[in-house]
């Protein structure tokens, strides 16, 4: 090789190396206007909005399907009687402008807003809310919403004495009263009937069904959906909101989302602008990624507060799965539990786990719920010691001088835990926590499994402990009794029990019962307090710490009103605004 | 063998493999744990237990493998639990997704890779060789998840190329021709991340082979003949180092069919793997099978028609065939 062909080598080689670094390090400085102003804009109609989710609807039919593109798809596009606010967890009127309850308040009286139309231009009537019952309740739908809407394991009585009046019947005296109904959205008989009559609604408004077939309630109507690319919303012209300004909402004209199965790629659009937020909040490991863009103006990152919802590490308590396995004589023990539960440093936990973004936590209820948190839930604090002594007290010890305790008949103090397999936070959290009970001498074997076959194990009781996930979809506990009843299909250390199998389970049943069926606030915290006190007494579930929730998205969104829970920005999309009057994507 | 019989024997090899994997592919994931009653979510047991008998999915493992098998011989794969659709329909529009994004990365990867293994095969020595051959390891040791997502981080930066899809979104609404430009531009990055691993196995793959034919006997004669040693190469050391290379083909074809599901997960690309990903995590027997299916075909046929381009490429070969 000569000179020449050795000095435009090395340009090459230099110029391979620093155009990249160019390119991906240059300076990307939005304009001016992008950047956020110091007072609040007023938010106008027009542009649009795209957004990211990672699955595709499995079906448009929320009665049928309850996973979380279904559930978007529901959110922009029905409506319900009543609704919580996510961010206050205040009942407020939705299609119902009011009610009123009896004196026992056993029976809601609903009245519908006026002039209430679908997308097709079709009134909305009582017709519509007996039919959506109806749907629920037919055994033939298998509704994945039936079970939470049977308070009292009933179904509600309904009736409709006129188009706008629809009156609901409890088969006792339930607390929560009509909150049940914000998990209810509305259907259109008119579009449905035929297939409810024909024991064919589960098979209704599946994800093959053309979007101009479905009807909307909602602020947006689906009018594109390329499977594995994207859902496309476009304002829906009878949406009955409007806001103080008698604006009618939703501000966009178009909120698009796009289906990215890969978190990575994700946060890359969001970092890019292809996108302006994502379906769920931040991974703490995206914060450091994203924060810089915040400080360039490009994105506005918040912080929302405690989740409602934290890792739940389960226990299988189901006698019959240690009836003849000789480790249920320590493993079935609370105090085993209790040993375990002392012997996480919660802080490092949340320090390992979730980059400092979490708190240590001690029972189901997190100080995200800010109405039930009990601050002075009995605690298990960070002591190796008082765990040893617990186990020592089921006579487990190191009888071979190797790294594991045996019990007294050398059975090893060794469990299996599943972890939902590709969730990044539950297999490290897995991996803290085993590497902390390794230090005590208890062994845990980690399986990472998919999630529908570690849900179907749990479902059996084919498993010895796991760590999952799972969202309430209220913080009032008494709606949550699927999750508290000995009874419950989500009593998930010991499902669908025909009666309590121990003691203190059947005294979280009374006190729950007993909890639901109070009105008075007082006297329900004081209950469900003690509730709680059992539960962490006997901890069938350990739980360790609750994460903080964040949220990004492109300056150019304004008016946000972001809850705790997911999808947190999409379930308000009807605010979402452009500034400026929006330019369109 | 005569060319019918040789055809047949393809044919009948491709049956057989089709239904081999997608056999293996429906009993493993029945016989696995979890099946798609449980939704991703928790729920009411007796729910769940209700959808598994209308799903016929507490039937013996047995009695539904002999279902699927008697309606797939009458090429019927199926209803797929996940999207209410037929297996085959969802198999069709995906499929060509993915052939799409596999002739484009096959074109790259060739049009890369074998000029350079021509380059680093004739010349052993020198500073370009050497930075073509750092090249491919690097390209060959990277992951394809690695290479997608430097991709995507490269679209996202500079902004020259949409961040991932097929598509955008108003492109059903345009005219073919916007249709077609849309495409292709949103093909490059997703194509360049299955094309330069596929390239660097060409290059060394070409190179070697390049090196071991300019030794041979007959480029030596033809040299001596009076062709020039560039054109003893090209013409006759070149048609028979493609042997090797030929080969290579019909594998890496069946590979970007049902090997590119990382990729198509990560770019966003609706294709082939990423159906096969999504049926996988939803225990969509039937989709998966058919997933396997499709994959497991276009094998056969990819090594089928590298078959008929090394009998085309190296006369030697297809006589070896014949006899």
């Amino acid at each position: 090789m000569n000179r020449h062909s050795r000095a435009l080598l090395t340009i090459l080689i230099v110029a391979a190396i620093l155009i990249p670094y160019w390119l991906l390090n240059r300076d990307r400085t939005p304009p001016p206007s992008a950047l956020l102003p110091a007072a609040a804009p007023v938010p106008t109609r027009g542009g649009s909005a795209v957004a990211s989710t990672r699955t595709d609807p499995r079906s448009f039919n929320r009665l049928v399907h309850g996973q979380i593109a279904t559930e978007i798809v529901s959110m922009l596009t029905l409506g319900k009687l009543v609704r919580i606010d996510r961010v206050t967890q205040q009942l407020e009127p939705w299609l119902a402008e009011r009610w009123e309850a009896s004196p026992d308040n056993q029976i809601f009286t609903l009245r519908l807003r006026d002039g209430l139309r679908w997308s097709d231009g079709v009134p909305f009537t009582s017709a519509d809310v007996l039919f959506t019952l109806d749907a629920v309740y037919d055994p033939r739908t298998q509704s994945s919403l039936a079970s939470a809407l049977k308070p009292g394991g009933q179904p509600l009585a309904r009736s409709a004495p006129d188009a706008r009046t629809v009156v609901v019947t409890f088969p006792g005296v339930f607390a929560p009263g009509i909150r049940i109904l914000d998990n209810l959205p509305i259907f259109p008989k008119h579009k449905l009937e035929a297939a409810l009559a024909a024991g064919e609604f589960a098979k209704a408004w599946t994800a093959d069904t053309p979007p101009s077939e479905l009807v909307s309630m909602g602020p947006f109507m689906l009018t594109q959906y390329a499977p594995a690319q994207r859902m496309v919303f476009d304002r829906n012209p009878h949406y009955w909101r409007r806001d103080e300004r008698e604006v009618q909402l939703p501000y966009l004209d178009r909120l698009t989302i796009e289906l990215v199965p890969d978190q990575e790629a994700e946060v890359v659009r969001l970092q890019s602008g292809r996108t302006d937020f994502m379906q769920h909040g931040l991974r703490p490991s995206d914060l450091a990624t994203l924060r810089p863009l915040e400080l360039q103006g490009r994105l506005q990152i918040e912080e929302l507060g405690v989740s409602p919802n934290a890792d739940s590490f389960v226990f299988n308590l189901r006698p019959e799965r240690w009836a003849k396995d000789p480790r249920g004589a320590w493993f079935n023990r609370k105090e085993f539990r209790q040993a375990l539960s002392h012997a996480i440093d919660r802080e490092a936990f949340s320090d390992a786990v979730f980059l400092g973004t979490a708190v240590p936590i001690h029972g189901p209820i997190t100080p995200g719920n800010k109405d039930w948190f009990w601050a002075s839930v009995p605690r298990y604090e960070f002591s190796r010691e008082k765990a040893r002594a617990l186990l020592a007290g089921l006579g487990l010890a190191n009888r071979d001088q190797d790294e594991w305790l045996e019990d007294e008949r050398g059975n090893e103090a060794r469990f299996t835990a599943l972890v939902f397999r590709g969730n990044a936070v539950l297999e490290r959290s897995a991996a803290v926590i085993r590497d902390d009970l390794r230090q005590l001498g208890v062994a845990v074997d980690i399986v990472p499994l998919e999630p529908n076959s570690i849900l179907q194990r749990i479902v059996g009781g084919d498993f010895d402990a796991a760590f999952v996930q799972f969202f309430a979809s209220d913080t009032d506990p008494a709606n949550s009794k699927d999750f508290w009843l000995s009874s419950g299909g989500v009593h998930l250390w010991n499902i669908g029990q025909k009666a309590p199998a121990t003691d203190w389970e059947r005294q979280i049943d009374e006190l729950m019962i007993r909890q639901s069926a109070t009105i008075d606030m007082d006297e329900r915290r004081r209950l469900f307090n003690e509730v709680q006190r059992i539960f962490a007494e006997n901890l069938p579930i350990l739980y360790f710490a609750a994460p903080r929730v964040y949220i990004a998205a492109s300056a150019r969104l304004i008016n946000l009103y972001p809850a705790l829970t997911p999808p947190e920005i999409i379930w308000s999309a009807d605010t979402l605004a452009i500034r400026d009057g929006g330019t369109s994507r | 063998m005569t060319l019918g019989r040789f055809l047949l024997r393809r044919a009948l090899f491709a049956l057989l493999l089709t239904f081999v994997a997608s056999s293996a592919a429906l009993l493993l994931t029945l016989l696995s744990p979890g099946d798609f009653a449980a939704d991703g979510t928790f729920g009411d047991p007796e729910l769940m237990a209700a959808r598994r008998t209308q799903l016929g999915l507490d039937r013996p493992v047995a009695a539904q493998y002999a279902d699927w098998v008697s309606r797939a011989v009458r090429l019927d794969f199926g209803q797929s639990l996940l999207y209410s659709r037929p297996v085959a329909g969802l198999l069709g529009e995906r499929a060509l997704n993915t052939a799409v994004l596999a002739a484009a990365a096959l074109g790259v990867a060739t049009v890369l890779g074998i000029p350079l293994g021509i380059y680093t095969g004739t010349r052993q020595r020198g500073a370009g060789v050497r930075v073509v051959r750092t090249l491919s390891v690097v390209m060959l040791s990277m992951p394809p998840l690695i290479a997608s997502l430097v991709m995507v981080l490269f679209a996202a930066r500079t902004g020259w190329f949409p961040v991932g899809g097929m598509m955008s979104a108003g492109a059903s609404e345009m005219s073919w021709a916007g249709w077609m430009a849309d495409v292709a531009h949103h093909i490059p990055l997703p194509a360049l991340a299955l094309a330069l691993p596929l390239a660097a196995t060409l290059e060394r793959l070409q190179g070697q082979a390049m090196s071991d034919a300019i030794r041979q006997p007959f480029v030596r004669a033809a040299e001596a003949r009076g062709l020039s040693s560039d054109q003893a190469m090209l013409r006759h050391g070149w048609r028979v180092s493609l042997g090797a290379v030929l080969g290579l083909y019909g594998l890496m074809i069946g590979s970007l069919f049902s090997g590119s599901f990382i990729v198509e997960v990560v770019t966003a690309w609706p294709g082939l793997g990423r159906l096969m990903y999504d049926a996988l995590r939803a225990r969509d027997l039937y989709l998966v099978a058919g997933c396997a299916a499709a994959g497991a075909f276009c094998l056969a046929v990819g090594t089928f028609l590298a078959d008929v381009l090394l009998a085309v490429a190296d006369p030697r070969a297809h006589m070896e065939a014949r006899s």
